[in-house]
Parts: structure tokens; C-alpha cells; sequence
């Protein structure tokens, strides 16, 4: 091109190597203009930049800090990156001939700072104009800040804050022209016009790359926040407008379900989406688990187990009381808080950040849904409107900030729940350890400590064997305390009754109502307090020992049996023989018992007293517990298993047998008192 | 009955000697307050347990619904960590469950035994008082014919009270002295028979927890996990939050 150029100046001037030089010296001389231009402005450039940040910015000291870091962003990082451009910029002057391939691939080695540091500023320079318009509309503030531009920078005039604040964004969109101003004036031919020609378009590549951020961020600030609207905004916003858009989409989803209408397909896309459901699904499952957990924790800790108080003084039920309650107020304690803070927080705070992509995929694919009917309508009609241009650009604006910003997203979150994770399980690890610690200190003090587990376990079964007969023996005891035995004052024609009946069936059978009973069934019958009857069957034909079929000597029916007793008419020989036995007796008296017999200890074998034992008569011996002892005779003279005769300390006496104990198993032995 | 001019069912004579009946009454104090606690402790003991077991369920569940989400099947490194904290929390809910077998086995079990005796006890005292009632009307009965004019038919009448009264007044002592005999051993029993249960309880809690810290110690060297103090974790947790913030289409909440 530049030779045709020549040829045409050369034809109007005549001299052929005169005008081809005249002209390259002419494109040279605008190329060395152009040089010179982009140098100057760029010295003038940041000089204004330095005034900003540091005289203007250090005097608008009435403003509040967040406004100021709005108002100037990130120029201290602009000034840094500009700062070296310069000096880089007016070293290439010296090396004359090169100058230019050198500015192009100065630019070359910027492009990527530039865009970094550059895009930044101008995403946030909206709210910065937001707030000098604030600013302007009071008074006596406005005057201020005029004032201290006047000051600064003159030059500014009255324009303002806004003017000053504009410049970075008028310097990045400078740089293609004037690197293309020198381009033009570079021969093609000329080595340096590849290298200009690529550093040209990359700065136009940092501008588009500029323009695409902003209006992301502006489409994802639209999108992402969490509308707390009152119910009034709500429905302001349910306009026709809103309302066709939505039905619209409906149908156009509906039409792609049913396979219409062709789906966009984008498989990256749907990748990325899947993966975020999974990573929100896990996010989601695992919040619930672990609140579940610390519930369940919460109820654990309630259980003040500590708190019993049995009245014994010492030994391990102190041991495990006092092993409690530091384990519940500070071990479990701490692992609540710990969790909370460390774990459950931070999933919260995970979740909460779920929120925002997924609003904006939502909202893509409201968007793609316009964006499709948009298509088919271009393809009927030929034309669309501005708005359907705009749904066009939303939906790619979305989808390329999705498409950009999500593999980050999930790959953090993944990291992330990693780190939970393993937070979770070094607390329980510290968990473990310090109840262990803490647990096995009260181990150490206890009367069994030294044996080992399978061994512990065997003798503490043995022992509650023992002492669950034991219990039973008190219970038995206990209950063989028996109603009052009165012999209640007889009717005379009750005596007659209870003679008639004695020679039928003897004394042994005879029983004394011991309050009314009124029969409510066909059999039952109705007697009065103080009526002798005499027992037939100690139960009913069910089996039911609780009734009695009874003969009242002229009637037979079923009674209560809880409401009879025995009815003695003259006093036994049992009783003549010696008060020393009354549980025998009272024993042989009630009702036959129901219960088991007690433990029965073999003959002859070693034996020692569980528990102490007081005899009341010279029938019975005294027992101290742990004493060994002797067993004779594992029931008393008439067969009662009840009773042992044993031999102990050279006596010989009847004992209860509830009160001994098999050998070896050296019994409470660390556990009994020391009495 | 304070309002019938004539007690003629409250003896003139203090038939229980006061001291008697304060030891009857100290002794069964204590028994009633020993089965308040017993139930109570059985109670308690049993939410501890249960609260124990629905813990480590759900810690069971956070690792099973981990291992079946997709991701596993994507991302070796999570699956590697999910399976190893899954069968770490599977080992540990079993022990888990031996360990409360255990103690409803040697503590719970037997409290249950102990709080039975109970009912008989507190129907035995029961027995006394009815006895003690009946000693006292039939003795107001004596008194009353004592008191009267000594004729014939009184005489007969005061003979039979008499008679009436013997063996409920030997009913009555013979109840009373039993239960004063019993109740100081029963309550004296407890020294001896909870001690092997609390001992047990410890000796599990013991077995549990070193079975956790071996699982939990090893589990965290698989993980690699690095010794962090709390205040390092906060830090981790704020700076992954920054960086999630940092991103667009991370709302700021």
C-alpha cells in the first residue's frame, strides 16, 4: 500500500524517489507524533492519577472511609502498573530505530496487568458516581470537595469529582487509539508493524474483556441478592409484564419437554450445573446431619447423672459421679462449642453461599427460555426488538459468568467441606482423648482395676447374682408382713357355722371374711365381715389364684381371696412352741406364695454370710458379712429351704438362707463396707 | 376425727413410745428418699443411653450420606476420605452399642431390681399402720370399759376387749419390730450393691473411649491432617469464605 501511495504522490509532484520519501518521511514524522502523544499523555495521566489518590483523596477526610475506598477503588494499584509503563515507556526512547517494535511489546507485556487492575476500577466505578452524585446534591459538602479540587488540580475546573474519577476509564479505552494512530503511520513492510499490529488488537481485547466483566457483575449483583422485598414490592412487581414473561417461558419449556422445540444443548454447561446440585445436595445433607448430631448431643448433656445423690460416701459411685460431672461440664462441653464454631458455622455459612449461583443458573434458564421464543421469532419475523436483544445479551452474559465462575465455585466448596470434614474428626480424636484420660484416672482408683476386662465382667455378673437374690429375699420379707390376723368377735350363728364347718373340714381349712364382700357374679358370693367359710379350691377354673371357691356351710361360691384369712380357733402348736420363728409361722399362714424359693445352698459346702445377721433365739446363730461359715442343713427341721442350720464360730444355728453366699468368689469383698 | 367430743378411737395412753416411732420414721425417711433417687438415677441413666446411641446414629448417617452422593464417583480424594470416615463411624457405633448393652446390663438392669423392692416395702409400712390403727381403737375400746362402772355385763364386755386386743397389740409389735429390723439392712444394702455397677460404668466408659481414640487417632493420620489450633481453623474457615465471596455470583449476604 505504501507504494501505491508513493506512486500517486510521486505523479503529482513529478521526482519519483523525492516523493516516496516525502512521504515516508511524512509518515514517520506522524508516527513520531504519535509516539510523542502517547508518552505525554501518559506522563500528564498519571501525574492527575497521583494528585488524586494521594492530595485529594488524604483532604476528603469528612467523608466516611467506606465511601473513599468506593469513590477510589483500587488506584493505588493503577498508579503502580502506570508508574512502570512510564518509566519502561521513556527508556524505549533512546534506542531510536527500535522505539516502536519496543512500545509494542511493551504494551504485549502489560495487556494482562493492565486488564487485571483496570478491570477492577471500572466495575466499581458506577457506585462511585453514584455516590459523587450524592454528594452533589448536598450544598455545603459539594462546595467542599469543590473547593479542594480547585486547589489541587485547576485544571478541573468545575467539573468535579466525577471528571477526575473518569480518567482511568478514558486512559485504558485511549490506548488502542493511539497505538493505532501509530500503526497507521507504520509502514507494513516495516518490522515492527507485526508486533504494533498484535499489541493494537490485544489492548482492544483488554477493553472487550473490561466490558464483559462490568456486565457480569452488574448482571450477577441484579441476580444474586437475596431479595428481601415487603409484600406491597411483591406484588407492585407481579405487573402483565412479569406475568406473559413467565407464562412465556413456561410454555417453552413445556414445548422442549415435549420435544417441540430443539434444547439448547450445552453440555459444558450441564456438566458444571450437575456437579454444583451434587455439591449443594452434600452441602445440604451434611448441615441437617450435623445439626441432627448436636441435637442429640444437647439432649446427652441434659442427663445430669451427676447429680444423684444415693448417700453413700465413698468408693466408685463417688468415683463415677465425680468422673460425670467433669466430663459433662467441661470434656463434652468444649466438643459442643468447638463443634459449633468449627463446623456447624462454617456449613451454614456454606449453604448461605449456595444461594447466589443458585439463583443465577435459575435465572439463565429463564433467560435461555426467552431467548429461544426470541429465536424462532427472528426466524418468522426476520427482526427483533431491543429488548429481545437485550434478553439475548443477559442470557450470554449469564451463561459466560456462569460458565467462568463456577468450576471455581464448586472446586472451593469441595475444598472446604474437606476441611469440615477433617475438623470433624480431629475433635472427636481430642474428644476421645481427654475422656480417656480423665476416665482412666477413675479407673485407676477403683477396687478391681487390676483385672482385666473379660475377667472384670464375670465377677461383676457373679456379684449381681448374688445380690439379686439377695434383694429378693428383702422383697419376700417385705411382703410376708401380714394383714392383721384378728380373730374377729363371731355372730353367734356364725360360731355354730364355724363348728359345723371345723368337724367338716378342719382347722386348717377355715377362713374369717376379713371385710364385706358383695358378689357381682352368678357365682360369687356376698358375706359378711367376721363369716367363717371353709376353702375348697385355692383358685378358680380359669386358674386364677386371686379367687377362692369357698363353702359358707350353706352356700358355695367364689370369693376374693385378698380378703380372707385364716381363721384360727385355738392356737396352734406352731405357736406354742416358740415365738423364735414368727416368719416361719406367718409364712405357713398367708396364702401359698407364688414366688420362687430363695437360693438354696448346697450341703456341706463352703459358704460365707453376705450380710449380718442378728439371732433372736437359741435356735438361731449370729452372722457377721464375709464371715465363713458351715452349712449343715439347707433347710430347718420341717423341710423349709428357707432356713439353713450352719455352724459358725463353733455354733450352731438356724440362719435365713437369703443371707449366705457361694464360695469362692470372695464376695462384696471391695465393695462392702468395713463394717 | 378431732370434732367428735368422745375419741373413742384414740387410746388415752401413748401405746408407740415417741422415740420409736421417730427411728421408724428416720428409717423409712431414708428409704423413701432412696427410692425417689433410684428411680430418678434409672431414669436419667436410660435418656443418657439412649441420647448416647441416637448420637452415634447420626454420626453414622453423616458418612453414609456422603458415600451415596455422586460426587464420589467423580472425585477419588473425597471418596478415599468418605469411605475411611464411614467405616470409621461403623466401627465406632458398634462399640457404641456394647457399650450401652453393657451398661443396661450391670447398672440399669439391676437399679430396676433394687427400685422393686420398693412397692413391697411401702405396702409392708402399709400393713403396720392398719395394724397400728387397730392396735389403737381396740386399746381406746379397754380404756372405755375401763373406765365405767365395774358391773357384771362390763366386766364380761371388758374381758372380751381385752381378749380382742392381745393379738393385735402382739400383731402390731411383732410387724413393727420386724420392719425396724429390715429397713436399716435394706438401706444398708445399697452400700454393697451399687458399687459393682458404678464400677462397671467407669470400666465402659474406659473400653469405649480407647477403642475411639485408637479409631479416631488413625483415622486422622489417613487423613493427613495437619495439628491446627482452633484459632488456625477460624482463620481456614474465614479465608475459604473470602475466596467464595470474592466470586461474582457468590451473593454477599
Amino acid at each position: 500500500m505504501a507504494s501505491r501511495g508513493g506512486d500517486e504522490l510521486s505523479s503529482r509532484s513529478g521526482s519519483p524517489d523525492k516523493e516516496g520519501g516525502v512521504s515516508e518521511d511524512r509518515s514517520l514524522l506522524h508516527q513520531r507524533l504519535a509516539v510523542k502523544e502517547l508518552m505525554d499523555t501518559e506522563v500528564t495521566y498519571l501525574h492527575v492519577l497521583q494528585l488524586c489518590a494521594s492530595d485529594i483523596r488524604s483532604r476528603l477526610q469528612q467523608l466516611p472511609q467506606g465511601d473513599v475506598d468506593i469513590l477510589f477503588s483500587n488506584i493505588d494499584d493503577i498508579i503502580k502498573v502506570n508508574g512502570r509503563l512510564l518509566h519502561d515507556l521513556q527508556e524505549t526512547a533512546s534506542k531510536e530505530e527500535e522505539q516502536v517494535s519496543l512500545i509494542g511489546n511493551l504494551f504485549l507485556e502489560f495487556q494482562e496487568e493492565l486488564e487485571q487492575v483496570y478491570k477492577v476500577y471500572c466495575a466499581s466505578y458506577e457506585q462511585a458516581l453514584q455516590l459523587v452524585e450524592a454528594y452533589r446534591k448536598e450544598p455545603e459538602l459539594q462546595q467542599e470537595i469543590q473547593g479542594i479540587i480547585e486547589a489541587v488540580v485547576p485544571q478541573a475546573g468545575s467539573s468535579g469529582l466525577g471528571f477526575l474519577l473518569v480518567t482511568p476509564l478514558q486512559r485504558i479505552t485511549k490506548y488502542p487509539l493511539l497505538l493505532q494512530k501509530i500503526l497507521e503511520n507504520t509502514p507494513p513492510d516495516d518490522s515492527a508493524y507485526p508486533v504494533l499490529q498484535r499489541a493494537t488488537s490485544a489492548l482492544q481485547d483488554v477493553n472487550a474483556n473490561i466490558n464483559e466483566y462490568k456486565m457480569r457483575k452488574e448482571v450477577a449483583s441484579k441476580y444474586t441478592r437475596v431479595q428481601h422485598l415487603s409484600l406491597r414490592e411483591r406484588l407492585a412487581r407481579i405487573n402483565t409484564h412479569s406475568f406473559s414473561k413467565k407464562t412465556t417461558r413456561l410454555s417453552q419449556l413445556l414445548k422442549q419437554e415435549a420435544g417441540l422445540v430443539p434444547r439448547t444443548e450445552d453440555k459444558e454447561f450441564d456438566d458444571l450445573e450437575e456437579r454444583f446440585q451434587w455439591v449443594t445436595l452434600c452441602v445440604t445433607e451434611l448441615r441437617s446431619n450435623v445439626a441432627a448430631y448436636l441435637d442429640n448431643l444437647e439432649v446427652f448433656l441434659g442427663c445430669r447423672l451427676h447429680e444423684c445423690n444415693l448417700d453413700i460416701p465413698g468408693g466408685p459411685v463417688v468415683q463415677y459421679c465425680n468422673l460425670a460431672r467433669d466430663l459433662q461440664l467441661e470434656a463434652f462441653l468444649k466438643f459442643k462449642q468447638r463443634l459449633e464454631g468449627l463446623v456447624w458455622q462454617p456449613l451454614c455459612s456454606l449453604a448461605r453461599a449456595l444461594v447466589g449461583p443458585r439463583n443465577l443458573i435459575k435465572k439463565r434458564l429463564d433467560k435461555l427460555l426467552d431467548f429461544e421464543r426470541v429465536e424462532e421469532k427472528l426466524l418468522e419475523v426476520g427482526s427483533m426488538t431491543y429488548e429481545e436483544e437485550a434478553t439475548r445479551h443477559t442470557y450470554q452474559a449469564l451463561n459466560s459468568l456462569l460458565v467462568a465462575e463456577l468450576p471455581q465455585f464448586n472446586e472451593l466448596v469441595m475444598q472446604w467441606l474437606g476441611q469440615i470434614l477433617r475438623t470433624f474428626v480431629a475433635l472427636q480424636g481430642d474428644l476421645a482423648k481427654q475422656v480417656l484420660q480423665r476416665a482412666e484416672g477413675s479407673m485407676a482408683q477403683l477396687p478391681h482395676h487390676h483385672l482385666s476386662e473379660p475377667a472384670f465382667r464375670k465377677l461383676v455378673e457373679d456379684e449381681l447374682g448374688q445380690t439379686s437374690n439377695q434383694l429378693r429375699s428383702f422383697q419376700e420379707t417385705f411382703e410376708k408382713v401380714p394383714p392383721p390376723p384378728t380373730t374377729q368377735p363371731l355372730r353367734p350363728e356364725s360360731e355354730r357355722q364355724g363348728q359345723a364347718l371345723l368337724s367338716r373340714y378342719g382347722p386348717g381349712k377355715l377362713y374369717q371374711v376379713t371385710s364385706n364382700i358383695s358378689g357381682t357374679g352368678t357365682l360369687e358370693l356376698t358375706l359378711l365381715r367376721g363369716q367363717i367359710v371353709a376353702l375348697l379350691q385355692n383358685k378358680d377354673t380359669k386358674g386364677n389364684s386371686g379367687r377362692w371357691l369357698v363353702d359358707t356351710g350353706g352356700q358355695r361360691g367364689y370369693v376374693s381371696a385378698g380378703k380372707l384369712q385364716p381363721y384360727r380357733t385355738v392356737p396352734s402348736e406352731e405357736e406354742l412352741r416358740g415365738q423364735a420363728r414368727p416368719h416361719e409361722d406367718s409364712r405357713r399362714l398367708t396364702p401359698e406364695p407364688t414366688r420362687a424359693p430363695v437360693l438354696s445352698v448346697p450341703t456341706m459346702t463352703q459358704v460365707v454370710a453376705a450380710y449380718p445377721f442378728v439371732a433372736r433365739s437359741s435356735h438361731e446363730v449370729s452372722l457377721q458379712a464375709g464371715q465363713p461359715v458351715t452349712v449343715l442343713e439347707a433347710q430347718d427341721k420341717k423341710g423349709n429351704p428357707e432356713w439353713s442350720l450352719v455352724e459358725v464360730n463353733g455354733q450352731r444355728g438356724y440362719v435365713p438362707s437369703g443371707f449366705l453366699a457361694r464360695a469362692p468368689s470372695p464376695a462384696p469383698w471391695g465393695w462392702s463396707p468395713p463394717s | 376425727m378431732s370434732w367428735i367430743p368422745f375419741k373413742i378411737t384414740q387410746p388415752k395412753k401413748q401405746i408407740v413410745p415417741k422415740t420409736v416411732e421417730r427411728d421408724f420414721e428416720r428409717e423409712y425417711g431414708k428409704l423413701q428418699q432412696l427410692e425417689e433417687q433410684t428411680r430418678r438415677l434409672q431414669k436419667d441413666m436410660k435418656k443418657s443411653a439412649d441420647a448416647d446411641l441416637a448420637m452415634s446414629k447420626s454420626a453414622v448417617k453423616i458418612s453414609l450420606d456422603l458415600l451415596s452422593n455422586p460426587l464420589c464417583e467423580q472425585d477419588q480424594d473425597f471418596l478415599n476420605m468418605v469411605t475411611a470416615l464411614d467405616t470409621a463411624m461403623k466401627r465406632m457405633d458398634a462399640f457404641n452399642q456394647e457399650k450401652v448393652n453393657q451398661i443396661q446390663k450391670t447398672v440399669i438392669e439391676p437399679l430396676k431390681k433394687f427400685g422393686s423392692v420398693f412397692p413391697s416395702l411401702n405396702m409392708a409400712v402399709k400393713r403396720r399402720e392398719q395394724a397400728l390403727q387397730d392396735y389403737r381403737r381396740l386399746q381406746a375400746k379397754v380404756e372405755k370399759y375401763e373406765e365405767k362402772e365395774k358391773t357384771g355385763p362390763v366386766l364380761a364386755k371388758l374381758h372380751q376387749a381385752r381378749e380382742e386386743l392381745r393379738p393385735v397389740r402382739e400383731d402390731f409389735e411383732a410387724k413393727n419390730k420386724q420392719l425396724l429390723d429390715e429397713m436399716p439392712r435394706f438401706y444398708g444394702s445399697r452400700l454393697g450393691y451399687f458399687q459393682p455397677s458404678f464400677e462397671s460404668l467407669i470400666r465402659a466408659q474406659v473400653v469405649y473411649y480407647s477403642e475411639m481414640h485408637k479409631i479416631f487417632g488413625d483415622l486422622t493420620q489417613q487423613l493427613d491432617q495437619p495439628g491446627h489450633s482452633d484459632e488456625q481453623r477460624e482463620q481456614e474457615n474465614e479465608a475459604k469464605l473470602s475466596e467464595l465471596r470474592a466470586l461474582s455470583i457468590v451473593a454477599d449476604d
